[in-house]
């Protein structure tokens, strides 16, 4: 009966771990009432000896009994029954789940579809626990679809997963394993219970099965701590390996392989910050607002943009001087160099890219900040760029239109890296570029006529409730919904420039943001994602072709090269301020912000990047060593502190009656004064045992303070002096514990020096060394202290169901 | 003795007279102080002694010696096998002048009673002693006649192996405090005897160095020796090994429990402490204990003597220990 209450424990330890990926705390009650479902059938199954067999079979039937109760009770027959009714309304429940699931991204609101579906699952998991452990008895099978349900939250979140959740989810498998263990010894016959004797009286034996019980409790729990504390112990290690599945992590920084955050995730993390707040400000020596890119994404496999992971080489270091020159930028393009002073907000976590006008040139930043030379995002391993004032120099290009016009071919591996598309894409997709952009003779005019498309011609709409992210997404999108925001734009126009021939890549950062007093203020809510197209001799030029204004992204602005005047001009200075600028960013794309668009979740997230050690290997040895060495020494730490208090308390002469206080009652005052005397010679005798257990020294349990005394100035060879301190010690303990008044004790630090002295004469000195490095009576103590919350765990564990005894003819 | 300080001075009177008494003792008995510690410990615990030993090594000289040495009424009664019981409690007579019974009181009618070779009488006449060693008095005819305090049974006894004995049983082995084996003296004490004894009897120049009055007193002051709730708790501990312990088939009694008390009092009143430690119990648990036991046969296959099993077990027992700070 034991097995199936532990098997649903487990169940539900684990479950608990899913609780990141909802909001609210409904999925949980219905999710528990399914295990507390399943449960019971095995239970009643165990007691009235079912087939195994049937058991899943019976345990399907009830959850689907229970979800129709819950769920569709009003057509259920007897609000329990299922009817075709009530399968039909269920079934569209878990549709709109599906549909939720594509719509929603975590933390998802729980609503009935996705409770629904929810609740399958973990009732499903529920079964399987059951039938693997007890039904099969492979408990430790039962682990599989434990973990399966663990990796749920794991592979969703982008946040390592909290360690109780961890904690949580393995206690509940030990108790099953536990419980499957008892179950076994118990099919041998009744299981002993040893109350452990508190006295010498009946010693446990040593093969006591509790004992057995007892050890195998103790290496799960020592596991599990050890599971949870190593890795943050371990100076190379995060803890984020072990529990951050998945994207995420980037917290790290001290290891020579960083995790490589992911864009969005990033953005969400900003975006996190209280509402809308400010992410950086900046100036510049223009004047003009700037969009910053922290992300380039090259790749597009079919679904979704995403990052090639970013190489930053050591002598690249913005430190070393100006980054390396734009791709594709030529001399012959006009540029003005612009200077922008950027102070990014210490609210601001974990950001380990700088946000930067593209494309930047000198950087003057502290910290070891690194680009990539092909996309010059920059980017650091070490530091962050939360509360970082820098300056950064950009060489904007200032093409005209004719020179857009006459842009040659890129070259080749600009070529291979920015027109890959799969293979299996969309042939509409390609055959919608070319409608739209029949008129443009150049990559150019095309490329305006795309931005067209979306911003004016293509009848699309700002919205921002998150669409799928599939390639059938994209299809929606461009032909059916018409509605989306900044990344389906961003997303879209890519993959259309991509099918005409045009080198394309997203962008994700911020819009310039609005004016506040003289400096360009970004929120939260400015982040945007925008494509950058590829022309010979200007480089990757940015377009916008996501709507601006009230009904769009309120910041956004179109580059003063894709206006038609542009176009149609020669264009010899072209204004480098957009007409839909900061004036008109009142609102904002905050909900394109707070909702994460999980099209951007998967990136290549969590590849270890790999850099030149930013630290040189031997500091780090040295800061890891001295690390380990101050966590070893914490024993002789303790012991030290320990000995000091100790110090103070026999050092402190038991002093006689105060004058003053003599006459306000010298009751109260020698009652005082005995105390005082107690915790000296107590102190001083805990001192004499902890240096004889540190000597490795044994006591007898049935040894007398006295005749200690006498054995140790014997055997150790005791010089008067110090056989007379510790006679002293033994007598002043033998009356505090035995006679009426503990008596006048003068102070006891002297003797106690001598005694420790003169022991310490006695061993070698690696046994001293250790006495002092390790030492064992402290070592001893800190057991203690585990052994007792071990014995704590060693009760919740022995409480026992009792079932009524059946009681059969 | 490193504490000494606090004594009363009752406690230094005990000590003085002990001193004295020990010293009479030890010019008729040499190298035995152990043994005369012990009886001492025992006259101060009001109890009774029992020495066991091989015929001629002094036990007889001890008791004798004791009592000499305490101005004090001392009778020596010589168990044999036709011993009757009211050879020891006396009998009632019937006097003819006065025409009524007179009671003629016995040899235990008197501060110290030497029971000779106490195992060769019969067990009727042994059990005579029961009531007057556990309450003090004595029961004729209807009549209870209380007996003079102090009031000390030194029973000595010959090993049960020897011919023509009647082992105690053992209700009558409980009610004596403790036994003592008096062992043969060492070489050079048993040539100071050769010197001492060649002459004359050393007994018959024993002189007494206390008084009934004053042994009265001593007992009195043992009474107020302070025994720490710890110590209690140790004492049973003791005990209740015995109890448990697979090596004995017979444990010792509450009776014994509180005799050990008793003992360990006169023990540390003897040491000139007015509180007992751990050490007082832990060396009287073999001579208080070890008569009471009963080996198992386990034990008595293994050749375990009750003496060896209690050695272990006062080894495994704890001491009270100090809290830890």
């Amino acid at each position: 009966m034991r097995l199936p209450i532990m098997s649903g424990v487990a169940t539900g330890a684990v479950a608990i771990a899913l609780h990141p990926l909802f909001q609210g705390g409904a999925w949980f009650w219905t999710s528990l009432g399914i295990i507390l479902t399943v449960t019971g059938v095995g239970m009643l199954a165990t007691r009235y000896a079912l087939p195994s067999r049937l058991v899943p079979v019976a345990q399907l039937a009830a959850v689907g009994v229970y979800l129709t109760a819950v769920f569709t009770g009003r057509e259920a027959w007897a609000r329990v029954v299922p009817t075709k009714d009530a399968l039909l309304g269920l079934a569209g429940l878990a549709a709109d789940g599906f549909t939720d699931i594509q719509r929603f991204a975590v933390p998802v609101p729980a609503g009935a579809g996705i409770t629904l579906l929810t609740c399958s699952g973990v009732g499903l998991i529920a079964i399987c626990v059951d039938f693997l452990a007890v039904r099969l008895r492979r408990a430790a099978l039962a682990g599989l679809p434990l973990l399966s349900l663990f990796v749920v939250p794991a592979s969703f979140l982008d946040d390592p997963l909290g360690w109780w959740t961890v904690v949580l989810g393995a206690l509940g498998f030990l108790g099953l394993l536990v419980a499957d263990g008892r179950e076994r010894v118990g099919h041998w016959g009744r299981t002993v219970l040893v109350r452990r004797a508190p006295s010498f009286v009946a010693p446990r034996p040593a093969d006591d099965p509790s004992a057995l019980r007892l050890s195998g409790k103790r290496v799960g729990f020592t596991a599990i701590a050890l599971a949870i504390l190593l890795p943050s112990l371990l100076p190379t290690l995060e803890p984020d390996p072990l529990f951050g599945f998945g994207v995420g992590g980037g917290k790290g920084g001290s290891g020579s392989a960083i995790s490589f955050p992911d864009p969005v995730a990033n953005l969400r993390r900003e975006l996190e910050l209280p509402a809308n707040s400010t992410v950086l400000t900046y100036l510049t020596s223009d004047n003009a607002p700037r969009y910053l890119r922290l992300y380039s994404l090259d790749v597009f496999d079919g679904e979704q943009w995403t990052m090639t992971k970013p190489t930053g080489r050591p002598e690249d270091r913005t430190s070393e001087g100006p980054l390396p020159p734009a791709p594709g930028q030529s001399p012959s393009v006009p540029a003005a160099p612009v200077t922008t002073r950027i102070s990014v907000s210490d609210e601001v976590r974990d950001l380990k890219f700088l946000p930067l006008p593209y494309p930047p040139g000198t950087i003057r930043i502290d910290g070891d900040w690194r680009p990539d030379r092909d996309t010059l995002m920059v980017f650091s391993h070490s530091d962050t760029a939360g509360g970082v004032d820098y300056e950064v120099v950009s060489t904007e290009p200032k093409p005209t239109a004719a020179m857009l016009k006459s842009a040659g071919q890129a070259p080749e591996e600009i070529r291979r890296r920015y027109l890959a598309l799969p293979d299996d894409l969309p042939s509409e997709l390609r055959r919608l570029a070319q409608e739209q952009t029949g008129e443009g003779t150049t990559p150019y005019e095309k490329a305006l006529l795309l931005q067209e498309f979306f911003t004016t011609t293509g009848g699309f709409t700002y919205s921002l409730a998150t669409q799928g992210h599939n390639g059938s997404a994209l299809l929606d999108f461009l032909f059916f919904s018409k509605s989306g925001y900044c990344e389906q734009f961003a997303a879209s126009m890519a993959v259309l420039a991509r099918t005409l021939g045009i080198p394309s890549r997203v962008a994700i950062g911020y819009t310039g943001g609005a004016s506040l007093s003289g400096r360009w203020n970004v929120r939260a809510h400015d982040s945007h994602a925008w494509p950058e197209l590829y022309f010979e001799g200007a480089g990757w030029l940015r377009f916008e072709p996501t709507p601006a204004g009230p009904t769009g992204q309120a910041s956004a602005s179109r580059p003063f090269y894709t206006y038609p005047e542009v176009l149609t001009d020669a264009g010899d200075e072209p204004s480098a301020t957009p007409s839909a600028g900061p004036t008109g960013a009142g609102a904002s794309s905050g909900p394109s912000a707070a909702r994460r668009n999980p099209a951007f979740d998967r990136e290549s997230g969590g590849a270890p990047l790999l850099v030149d050690e930013g630290m040189p290997t031997a500091a780090k040895a040295g800061i890891g060593t001295a690390l380990a060495v101050l966590t070893l020494l914490i024993p002789a730490l303790i012991g030290h502190m320990t000995r000091r208090r100790r110090r103070r308390l026999y050092s402190r002469p038991s002093g006689p009656v105060r004058e003053s206080s003599a006459a306000a009652g010298v009751t109260a005052v020698r009652a005082d004064r005995d105390r005082t005397a107690e915790a000296a010679v107590s102190a001083a005798w805990a001192e004499l045992d902890d240096a004889l257990c540190d000597y490795g020294m044994v006591r007898e349990p049935s040894e007398s303070p006295r005749a200690l005394a006498r054995r140790l100035a014997r055997q150790y060879g005791f010089d008067a002096e110090a056989t007379a301190s510790v006679t002293r010690i033994a007598a002043a303990v033998e009356r505090l514990l035995f006679a009426r008044t503990p008596g006048e004790t003068g102070p006891l630090g002297e003797d106690v020096r001598r005694v420790r002295r003169a022991l310490a004469a006695a061993v070698s000195r690696g046994r001293r060394i250790r006495a002092v490095l390790f030492p064992p009576s402290t070592l001893l103590r800190i057991r203690t202290a585990g052994a007792r919350m071990l014995d704590g765990f060693d009760r919740l564990g022995n409480i026992r169901i009792r079932l009524p005894a059946r009681r059969d003819a | 003795m490193a504490v000494t300080h606090d004594v009363s001075p009752r406690l230094d009177d005990l000590v003085a007279t002990a001193h004295r008494i020990r010293e009479a003792i030890e010019s008729v008995i040499e190298g035995k102080s152990d043994v005369i510690r012990l009886t001492l410990t025992v006259l101060l615990a009001e109890g009774h002694l029992l020495i066991e030993d091989v015929p001629g090594v002094g036990k007889t000289m001890l008791a004798k010696a004791l009592a000499r040495s305490i101005d004090c009424p001392v009778r020596r009664v010589q168990f044999t096998p036709d011993l009757l019981p009211s050879d020891i409690t006396g009998v009632s007579a019937y006097n003819q002048q006065t025409r009524e019974f007179e009671f003629k009181p016995g040899p235990v009618f008197a501060n110290i009673v030497v029971g000779d070779e106490i195992n060769r009488a019969s067990p009727k006449t042994q059990s005579a002693l029961l009531e007057c060693m556990g309450e003090h008095q004595v029961t004729v005819d209807g009549t209870t006649y209380p007996l003079d305090a102090p009031f000390m049974v030194i029973a000595t006894q010959n090993p049960i192996e020897m011919e023509g004995t009647y082992p105690l049983p053992e209700a009558q082995r409980d009610r004596f405090t403790a036994r003592i084996a008096m062992g043969y003296p060492e070489p050079a004490a048993e040539l100071e005897m050769l010197d001492v004894h060649g002459a004359a009897s050393p007994i018959d120049k024993l002189e007494p160095v206390a008084t009934t009055a004053e042994v009265r007193a001593l007992i009195e002051a043992v009474r107020g020796v302070y025994v720490s709730q710890p110590i209690k708790k140790y004492a049973i501990d003791l005990v209740t090994a015995t109890r448990h312990s697979p090596d004995l088939r017979l444990g010792a009694s509450p009776r014994s429990t509180l005799q050990l008390v008793r003992a360990a009092r006169a023990h540390a009143a003897l040491a000139g402490r007015d509180y007992v430690i751990p050490d007082d119990l832990q060396e009287l648990c073999l001579p208080v204990l070890a008569h009471r036991l009963l080996p198992s046969v386990e034990a008595q296959g293994q050749r375990r003597p009750p003496e060896q099993v209690i050695t272990e077990l006062v080894r495994r027992v704890p001491v009270p220990e100090a809290q830890a700070r």
